[in-house]
């Protein structure tokens, strides 16, 4: 095997990982098992980052992005998450919008429909590895989805991560590279995001004594 | 840069001059700086207007000012006549202003309302000049915002009543009561206007889209290619959007109640000038930029105009409130304007240019007229209800001896708009029957069954009009004051009554020297490729209206001059035959003096013809008997209410608004505070967007 | 003739046709009213009872309320002036005479404004019999317009013009044109509307003395002297042009179509023949018809709005 198709096969299994644990995601209930899953992802992310680094011809500055993205999705983030989490340990979902054998049916409907819409974008990727687009796709639309119809602020926060973990992917497959400043902002952006969203859950803990978010129904002046 | 050009910069420096004073004045100064500011640019519009109607042309356009499309400006014949309408209101209300807004600082005379006058006048000038879709929308949209905001005026602030010898909280109640029917005037209008502005839009968009450019060059040269369907889709939507700002019946709720409860300056502006600005839309669109259309397009306007005649002045005739009367009489002039405007339309159609130019002749004649009528009697009525403190014809009376100089102005203002014989009114009427009565030769089925219909419109609608004004004057001005505020007024300040002699005269010189007109009206005529022939060479000072193609000839000065003549030789020959006058109480029958409650009041004069249309107007009544205590055979207090609502509203808008409400009701489960909900939303929408992007 | 010499005669003309019409009025009066008291069994009073009256309220002197104003005064000199300004205008005597300024539409709307003068006197008045009388004269007037613009333009689809001359012209030159259905239509629904515009039964009674009743009487309650004079005087006129307009417009035979002496003789002559016969149709009329009560008086007027739109029609339709 030449080092292109080695190459190649790293990244498809890292992508089939990502899809792995975002279907993850879905099916677990307990809120104390998606931590490690988002770390599982933030791996898998940071190796497709890593690989396409070491081919890239502008090489230092792709190293950096990967190592941020390393940094941010495998350390920072799984600790944050954890704060929230610790607020109300031992949560479950219990009662999610839609059943687990539905979501995980959903899930696969998103991701048909996610290598549906990729086509153009795979036709006009100058990217070799560009073919695995859709699954950056349908994290996405799984992220969303999980952020749709789970009851536990922490499960909307975990959806959000998941939708950003999509983006990620389907800008590190299907372009040249992403550029250290743009990866900065977003990097900042999200973590304000999880930030904020944490103070929101504390909060939320706080008046309602649990982290539900049907308690936040009726709207009040 | 020609003399156009010139009065334009002009007019538009002085307008924004105008609005810097107002802003920049204290409160004593502010309507005295800012009044004649804006009359003064509205002289500048109507030289700029003159010298178009008389043949000289300008254009202007920068790519600047509006984003991606630029300003075009350019001026014709048509837009001429139209700018000079606007310039000579303006000039009118300008001068008015400074008498009738006060020094108090609030509501009328406040910095806001003073800023956006100006304003309001220079969109009103910007819209005729309008050469390109998006200038013309923009213009549009600017002059209804102006004056939505100039309606509001008034909602925290009417100006004081005359003293009354118990006034104490009853001001407060009726103040807030007051402040009410402002906001509900402002929220009517804003909604329909916004609602034309919606259609026109649409409209518009389409027709520059298909033509393939938003310039109105571009538009008329691309519209020649235009299917039909299209074509009449755009012209209803342009109706909507034009017919409903021209006020006409069914789109016309809001005029009685914005014009109602406007200040009077504004409700001049408003009635004598926005209004045309429909008129013009249509004219615009129909001839030029759709270059004429099918028969069924004036025929709608034929039915619009007809069915706004006649329900505005049966609803003026039965009304007590003046400037509600008024502003149902602005409805029936639109009626009447496009009803000329329709059977210019189908004469075109038909194949004979020469009557559609008569027509249409007719039809602008009447916007001149009915801007010189109307601005006259909006002033008058503003200076009566700034005197008295009440718009309720009802409880005015005895104006005639406190108010002398404002009867003589509201006088002359209601003859022209009875079209009576010396008044205005009556000439722009007789040119409309005389196009109306001479359908041509071989005029096809439907003209000979519509003309004499039209006819009998114009005439039910100018007897009733006569009734009506005979009302108001009656009424209003004559006898003796039936309430304390009538009895305590005093008259105007002399700004207000220039004004009102401004727009007398105006009236006079149309009543008296129409002729002067036609070479105007030939012009816009051949601009949109219809004849208006007068048979003869024409000589540019001759008064008189003579076609002798149709042979028909009106000598309105001779008519004036006859009657004066003839009135003054009788009354002068009377005066010196027999005793000398003298004053004595009338009959009494005996019973004792006769009161101001003796008087007929404005409902009672219309009571015969309000049963007459009883089945049209059907009034509401109520009657509430009060019995003493001890025996219900025995009456204490007897109490009648009649109110005459405004049917096409109950019937046509009303349920509208109904199933409006129930929709909104319903559609408040969409927004329950549930996260999951905004968020399902949000997912289904890029869902959609997906596969949608899949399928394509 | 040169044109200033045609200028004068025809002024001379105007003058002296208003002049006749004056003079003849109040005898018309008087013709009504003596055929009716004859055929009532009564004597009556002699033709010239009219003129003796005016000629005694010249006499007198005008007593104005005291809420009145101008309005008040102004009012009768106004209406006799519309009047007489018809009286002189219209081709009554002579065609030749007025060509292009006595336009139908005119003659209606001058007629109009001297209804209007009596009315805003009769609220200027301030009592409640002159707003009565006003209230209800306006109501009939606005519902006569249309019956009589209407007729106007049957009259004028046959000819091609509302100018009062070239209608009677062409009916005295050619004959035929008058006996056609559309003709007799419009002839009448200007008959109905010449009933409402001069105040006779069925629409008014002129001779009632119950005020209740009254239309055009009680506006002109308060009148007294030399105005009571002027207003009796201007609405005989008005009755008279109204009879003499339907008499050419309808039987125009006699009215002279050249400024010749003769014919105007003969014309003026013919005229006097014709408004006499009128009266005493109306006359006869109005001895075997009662006065309608107010609120039927619209459908009477609906009646000969329907009857001018079916000449307009027949005008068009049958040629």
């Amino acid at each position: 095997m030449t080092r292109s198709d080695w190459l190649e096969q790293a990244i498809n299994l890292a992508c089939g990982l990502l899809l792995l644990t975002a279907v993850g995601a879905l099916w677990r209930r307990e809120v104390s098992a998606l931590i490690p899953i988002l770390s599982v992802q933030g791996i898998a992310l940071t190796a497709i980052a890593a690989l396409l680094a070491s081919e890239h011809p502008a090489g230092a500055e792709a190293v950096v992005v990967a190592v941020l993205v390393g940094a941010l999705k495998v350390v920072v983030i799984p600790l944050l998450l954890r704060r929230v989490h610790r607020l109300v340990p031992g949560a479950r979902e219990t009662r999610p919008l839609v059943n687990v054998a539905s979501s995980l049916l959903a899930a696969a409907g998103l991701s048909l429909l996610a290598y549906a819409a990729a086509g153009p974008l795979i036709d006009a990727s100058p990217s070799p590895t560009a073919r695995a687009t859709p699954v950056g796709l349908a994290l996405v639309l799984i992220g969303f989805f999980v952020a749709a119809t789970r009851q536990r602020a922490v499960s909307q926060i975990v959806g959000l991560l998941l939708v950003d973990n999509g983006i990620a992917a389907t800008a590190f497959l299907a372009t040249d590279g992403v550029p250290l400043i743009v990866e900065l902002g977003v990097s900042a952006d999200l973590v304000l995001a999880v930030l904020v969203l944490q103070v929101l859950t504390a909060r939320m803990v706080r008046t309602f004594g649990d982290g539900d978010l049907d308690d936040l129904r009726e709207l009040h002046d | 840069m020609n003399v156009i050009g010139a009065a334009l910069a002009a007019a538009a420096g002085l307008a924004l001059a105008g609005a810097a004073a107002s802003v920049l004045f204290g409160r004593s100064a502010r309507a005295r700086v800012a009044g004649p500011l804006t009359a003064l640019s509205g002289v500048a519009a109507v030289v700029a207007g003159a010298a178009a109607v008389a043949g000289a042309s300008w254009s202007f356009a920068t790519p600047d000012l509006l984003p991606l499309t630029g300003v075009e400006l350019t001026i014709d014949a048509l837009s001429g006549w139209f700018l000079l309408l606007v310039g000579a209101v303006t000039c009118v209300a300008g001068t008015y202003t400074v008498g009738y807004v006060g020094r108090s600082g609030e509501g009328a005379s406040s910095r806001g309302a003073l800023f956006l006058l100006p304003l309001f006048a220079a969109s009103m000038m910007l819209v005729p000049l309008a050469a390109s879709v998006p200038t013309l929308l923009a213009g549009w949209e600017l002059m209804a915002v102006t004056s939505l905001l100039l309606v509001l005026t008034e909602h925290r602030h009417r100006p004081p009543q005359a003293p009354l010898a118990n006034a104490t909280q009853s001001d407060e109640r009726t103040a807030a009561r007051a402040g009410g029917a402002v906001r509900d005037a402002a929220v009517w209008y804003a909604a329909m206007t916004q609602l034309g502005f919606v259609a026109l839009l649409a409209g518009l968009l389409w027709l520059a889209a298909v033509a393939g450019g938003t310039s109105f060059a571009a538009i008329r040269a691309g519209a020649a290619g235009m299917d039909a369907t299209t074509a009449g889709v755009v012209f209803l939507l342009g109706i909507v959007g034009f017919a409903g700002k021209a006020g006409a019946v069914p789109l016309h709720p809001w005029l009685p109640r914005a014009h109602a409860e406007s200040p009077s300056h504004v409700s001049t502006l408003m009635s004598a000038a926005m209004v045309k600005l429909g008129i013009y839309g249509l004219l615009r669109l129909g001839f030029d930029l759709l270059g004429g259309g099918a028969t069924w397009w004036w025929l709608v306007l034929v039915v619009i105009g007809s069915g706004s005649a006649l329900y505005g002045i049966t609803q003026a005739a039965v009304a007590q409130d003046l400037k509600r009367m008024l502003a149902f009489s602005t409805s029936e002039n639109v009626g009447l304007i496009l009803l000329g405007v329709g059977f210019a339309g189908l004469y075109a159609r038909s194949g004979n240019p020469a009557a559609a130019g008569l027509a249409l002749a007719a039809a602008l004649l009447h916007t001149a007229n009915h801007a010189a009528f109307k601005a006259l009697l909006f002033a008058g009525a503003g200076s009566v209800v700034r005197a008295t403190g009440t718009r309720d014809l009802d409880r005015l009376g005895g104006l005639v001896r406190t108010m002398p100089a404002t009867t003589i102005m509201f006088g002359a203002g209601a003859l022209a708009a009875a079209a009576l014989p010396p008044g205005n009114g009556f000439v722009s009427e007789w040119l409309l029957l005389q196009a109306l009565l001479h359908p041509g030769p071989d005029a096809g089925t439907l003209l000979t069954i519509a003309a004499p219909l039209a006819v009998a419109v114009v005439a039910t609608t100018a007897g009733i009009g006569v009734a009506t004004y005979v009302k108001a004057v009656g009424t209003g001005f004559l006898a003796r004051a039936r309430t304390d505020p009538a009895a305590l007024a005093r008259e105007s300040p002399p700004s207000m009554i220039v004004a009102m002699g401004l727009a007398g005269l105006a009236c006079v010189g149309l009543s008296v020297g129409p002729g002067l007109t036609v070479p105007a009206l030939s012009r816009i005529a051949a601009d949109l490729e219809l004849i208006l022939d007068t048979g003869q060479p024409m000589v540019p000072s001759d008064l008189a209206l003579r076609f002798d193609a149709v042979r028909a000839t009106l000598w309105p000065l001779w008519t004036v001059l006859g009657i004066v003549a003839v009135t003054v030789a009788v009354a002068v020959t009377a005066r010196g035959l027999g005793p000398a006058r003298r004053r004595a109480a009338a009959w009494d029958c005996g019973d004792g003096p006769l009161t101001a409650r003796m008087e007929y009041t404005a409902t009672s004069f219309a009571e015969p013809l309000q049963r007459v249309f009883d089945d049209v107007l059907a009034p509401e009544r109520d009657v509430d008997v009060t019995h003493v205590d001890e025996s219900r055979y025995h009456v204490s207090a007897v109490s009648f209410q009649q109110r005459i609502p405004d049917r096409i509203e109950n019937r046509l808008y009303q349920p509208l608004l109904g199933i409006m409400r129930r929709l909104g009701e319903q559609a408040r489960g969409l927004g329950n505070g549930s996260v999951h909900r905004y968020l399902g939303y949000m997912l289904g929408a890029l869902l959609a967007v997906l596969v949608l992007g899949v399928l394509r | 003739m040169t044109a200033d010499v045609r200028g004068l005669v025809i002024v001379a003309l105007a003058l002296g046709q208003a002049v006749l019409l004056a003079v003849l009025a109040p005898y018309v009066l008087g013709l009504t009213r003596a055929v009716r008291a004859r055929l009532e069994g009564r004597a009556g009073g002699r033709l010239g009872q009219p003129w003796r009256d005016l000629r005694k309220l010249l006499r007198k002197g005008p007593t104005s309320p005291a809420d009145a104003s101008l309005v008040f005064v102004a009012a009768p000199p106004v209406l006799m002036a519309t009047s007489i300004v018809v009286a002189g205008a219209a081709p009554f005597v002579a065609t030749a005479s007025v060509a292009g300024r006595a336009d139908l539409i005119v003659v209606v709307g001058l007629l109009l404004l001297g209804t209007v003068a009596l009315a805003l006197a009769g609220l200027d008045t301030g009592t409640a019999f002159g707003g009565m009388g006003a209230s209800r004269e306006m109501t009939i007037a606005a519902l006569v317009e249309p019956t009589l613009l209407l007729s106007v333009f049957a009259l004028s689809v046959r000819v091609g013009s509302t100018d009062l001359a070239t209608i009677v012209s062409a009916g005295a030159t050619d004959p035929a044109s008058v006996f056609t259905p559309a003709s007799a239509l419009a002839a009448a629904a200007l008959a109905i509307a010449t009933l409402a515009e001069g105040g006779r039964i069925p629409v008014d009674n002129p001779s009632t003395h119950l005020e209740l009743t009254m239309v055009h009487e009680a506006m002109v309650l308060e009148y007294s002297g030399r105005d009571l004079a002027l207003v009796e005087w201007a609405s005989s006129l008005r009755l008279t042009i109204l009879l003499g307009l339907l008499a050419n417009l309808f039987v125009p035979w006699g009215v002279a179509t050249a400024l010749t002496p003769i014919g105007v003789l003969i014309g003026a002559a013919v005229f006097v023949v014709k408004v006499g016969l009128l009266a005493v149709a109306l006359a006869v009329g109005e001895v075997f018809t009662a006065k309608l009560r107010l609120f039927r008086v619209p459908e009477l007027l609906a009646g000969s709005f329907a009857l001018a739109l079916l000449a307009v029609l027949a005008a068009a339709v049958l040629g």
